[in-house]
């Protein structure tokens, strides 16, 4: 058994164990808050069992190990739908970011430790009402106030605000100069005065993205993250930051053999509809596409354990295994005919297939729609020329709105 | 077998590259579509003379004891270059039929002249639209044939066969000289593939399997040569996609290149995405020879990788606008190969079946 398996196992099996407290069962009925609690003493139990911070330096609390590692115990801990996903903006992206530009080191520490044991969170504020794809575009600003700065505008789209201790935010510092120049990167305590969240209800029933606005929001020049004008190219160090991610073929919808079950148990035209053509040419071709992802995923792993740098095919998964999850969910409600009008918004988009088709837009649009993941094939691996860009080059009060 | 290529075999990967891409051009391949009968014999000698046919053949008969990953490598590259005979996957499905399935007097009496490409072998299973037919029309008594296998590839050129017979009542695998046997060319849209009606009368054959055990044996037969055939139509889809980048980032309209324009620039990342996922097809069935799950790797690598050739010629050509349908251009090569090719050891509505009795446990 090679270290990585046994590293595997051991984590499969603490996970298991966990299953009786943290796992879906145990979870059902809680409101939102009473679930946040408990996942938070999740979070705590990661911690203690040194499975918080896998890949991140000790000095900061975390286990100082691999990407592999990391990558290995979220593919399993994924398999049993414990709640860890209050804390995967925070982990994912914030908090990196913090270690890696932070300025005050003691500050930086102590707010790293505490999110890894899930005592604070913190949220990412990028996406703004005049654009998300278009990042740099962004208009909340961010002026000089004595020695510090006073924002005003307004943030959306941004997950766990609501419970969110503090959060990143990039804001325009001048809008003089062309528009990816004139941004600097903060962080900011989401309890200031003049600091509002606003949860937004999604269609499948939950609140988990909020609006945040923020009204003469002072802060000091010590939250600063980059040079002034120098923002942009932290926020894009903070979205490179979980390039290999753990990922799941079947685009966090239900497994195909829920499908495959489900066509056995139904009947068509009078005979199981597993016997159809049209239900079996559909079973055939996801899977053929989800183990062509499985296979790109281990060949990544596989080269990772060899020290190699894995090929750019990973940045297919997210594009192909949602869309493809959205067909096949519409396809087993449209399977079910009169017994499929039934709607819980409890359940999981794992396990039910109505679940996973109201939900599946949002993963085709959140962190990176379908079109600029497309974009960013075409040119960054197939060095297609960039789209039109009427903006380019101009200074940002003078774009045109 | 790991999923990763060692050193070796991505020498064999760039050699068969180079050496292909020096000998086989469109003007040779070109003239060989309005004629039956002919193949490219310098595609072929270059098979021989590299060791290709000799590859995946057991050393103790002339072979290299290498396997599908290294042929693999080879047919990816003949897709790229659109290869002139269909040899390279039918005289390794012949040879395996013997090799898994003979006794040791036919590999003896077979293989050696498969290895060095002497011997050109050729898998007749279909019966019309049937791939694997549960009793085919050809049948076998007393050691003989009779019967006609429809469009066999390479069945022009054939020397031996390995035929899947109605052995009578019973299936059977059987290998058989087809010196005296009548080939019907058909005049097909992809001519250098050598398709021929084989019509046996009272032909002797030598049986390899009989029973159920030879649907089985067929079945893995066939699985074997799909993966090399995915990784002909991988190679060929991955040239499609990369003729229409090229394209599109030469070709001027309305005041900038084309592929500036999203409507082509997503096609073409859009192929991309069939091509990488037919790779991973590709590699992982490679690496599962010998493995339980071998034929549903199999058949998924096979309906990826036709999903992948066949979008891709078609968008290719579509990017390329009227020059796309020129004969001159030659685009068409790779069109009537991605249908050939899908075709070929079972269509992707056979591969479907196949994949999905596996899934649900309908077959063992």
């Amino acid at each position: 058994m090679s270290d990585l398996d046994a590293y595997r196992s051991k984590a499969a099996a603490w996970l298991e164990s966990m299953v009786p407290t943290y796992g879906k069962e145990a979870r059902k009925g809680l409101s939102v808050e009473e679930d946040l609690a408990v996942a938070r003493q999740y979070q705590r139990a990661k911690f203690d069992a040194g499975y918080a911070g896998i890949n991140w330096p000790t000095e900061y609390g975390g286990q100082g190990l691999g990407h592999l590692e990391k990558v290995t115990f979220d593919s399993e801990e994924m398999k049993h739908g414990f709640p860890s996903f209050y804390f995967g903006i925070s982990l994912g992206m914030p908090i990196p970011v913090l270690m890696q530009f932070g300025s005050d080191k003691e500050f930086v520490k102590e707010r790293v430790l505490k999110a890894l044991k899930g005592e604070e969170i913190w949220c990412q504020l990028f996406s703004e009402p005049s654009g998300g794809s278009d990042l740099a575009g962004l208009r909340t600003k961010a002026e000089a106030d004595g020695n510090g700065w006073k924002i005003n505008g307004q943030k959306i789209w941004t997950s766990w605000a609501q419970y969110s201790d503090y959060g990143v935010i990039v804001v325009r510092t001048d809008p003089n100069v062309p528009k990816h120049k004139g941004l600097t990167y903060f962080w900011v305590d989401m309890k200031a005065p003049g600091v509002t969240v606003r949860p937004i209800k999604l269609v499948g029933g939950d609140s988990h993205v909020n609006e945040v606005f923020f009204d003469d929001v002072k802060i000091t020049d010590d939250h600063r993250m980059s040079p002034v004008g120098g923002g942009f190219a932290v926020a894009i160090a903070t979205l490179m930051i979980e390039r290999y991610v753990a990922t799941d073929s079947a685009g966090f919808g239900p497994h195909l053999d829920l499908f495959v079950d489900l066509a056995k148990e139904t009947e068509l035209n009078g005979r199981p509809a597993i016997a159809d053509g049209r239900i079996r040419q559909q079973i055939a071709r996801n899977y053929a596409m989800r183990n062509g992802l499985q296979s790109i995923t281990a060949r990544a792993m596989a080269m990772m354990q060899a020290g190699m740098v894995p090929g750019p095919e990973g940045s297919l998964n997210k594009l192909v295994a949602v869309r493809s999850r959205q067909k096949l969910s519409e396809l087993a409600i449209d399977l079910q005919g009169s017994g499929g009008f039934a709607y819980d918004h409890h359940a999981s988009q794992k396990e039910n297939w109505t679940s996973s088709w109201i939900n599946a837009p949002t993963g085709r649009i959140a962190g990176g729609s379908d079109e600029t993941l497309l974009n960013t094939i075409a040119e960054k691996i197939l060095g297609l020329p960039q789209d039109h860009r009427p903006d380019k080059g101009v200074p940002f009060n003078q774009i045109p709105a | 077998m790991s999923i990763l290529y060692d050193e070796g075999q991505q020498a064999i990967a760039t050699e068969s590259r180079r050496v292909l891409e020096a000998r086989v051009n469109k003007d040779e391949l070109l003239p060989l579509l309005e004629v039956t009968g002919k193949f490219h014999d310098g595609f072929w000698n270059t098979a021989k003379e590299q060791g290709w046919t000799a590859l995946a053949l057991p050393e103790a008969y002339g072979g290299l004891d290498l396997g599908l990953v290294e042929l693999g490598l080879i047919a990816h590259q003949a897709g790229r270059s659109v290869s002139g005979a269909p040899f390279l996957t039918g005289s390794f499905g012949a040879a395996k039929a013997i090799e898994l399935y003979g006794s040791d007097e036919q590999k003896a009496k077979y293989l050696p002249g498969l290895a060095s490409g002497e011997t050109i072998g050729a898998v007749a299973f279909a019966s019309g639209s049937n791939a694997l037919p549960v009793l085919p029309c050809v049948t076998l008594t007393d050691n003989r044939l009779d019967g006609t296998s429809t469009g066999v590839a390479g069945g022009l050129a054939a020397d031996i066969a390995v035929v899947y017979a109605n052995g009578p009542g019973m299936p059977v695998l059987a290998v058989a000289d087809l010196s005296g046997v009548t080939r019907s060319a058909i005049d097909s849209f992809d001519n250098s593939r050598l398709y021929a009606d084989l019509a046996f009368v009272r032909t002797p054959a030598e049986t390899l399997v009989v029973g159920g055990a030879a649907r089985d044996a067929a079945l893995h037969v066939l699985a074997l040569q799909a993966v090399i055939a995915a990784h002909e139509q991988t190679g060929g889809a991955e040239a499609m996609m990369e003729i229409a980048r090229d394209y599109a980032v030469t070709r001027r309209a309305f005041g900038q290149v084309i592929g500036a324009f999203q409507s082509i620039k997503h096609r073409i990342a859009e192929l991309y995405g069939f091509v990488e996922l037919a790779r991973a097809n590709c590699i992982h069935a490679a690496s599962r020879e010998g493995h339980a799950d071998f034929v549903t790797a199999a058949a998924a690598a096979r309906i990826s990788a036709t999903e992948a050739y066949d979008t891709a010629s078609r968008d290719c050509v579509q990017i390329h606008g009227g020059m796309g349908v020129t004969w001159e251009l030659g685009l068409h090569l790779h069109t009537r190969r991605a249908r050939s090719l899908a075709i070929e050891q079972g269509n992707l509505l056979f591969w479907e079946d196949v994949l999905v009795d596996r899934l649900t446990g309908e077959a063992a």
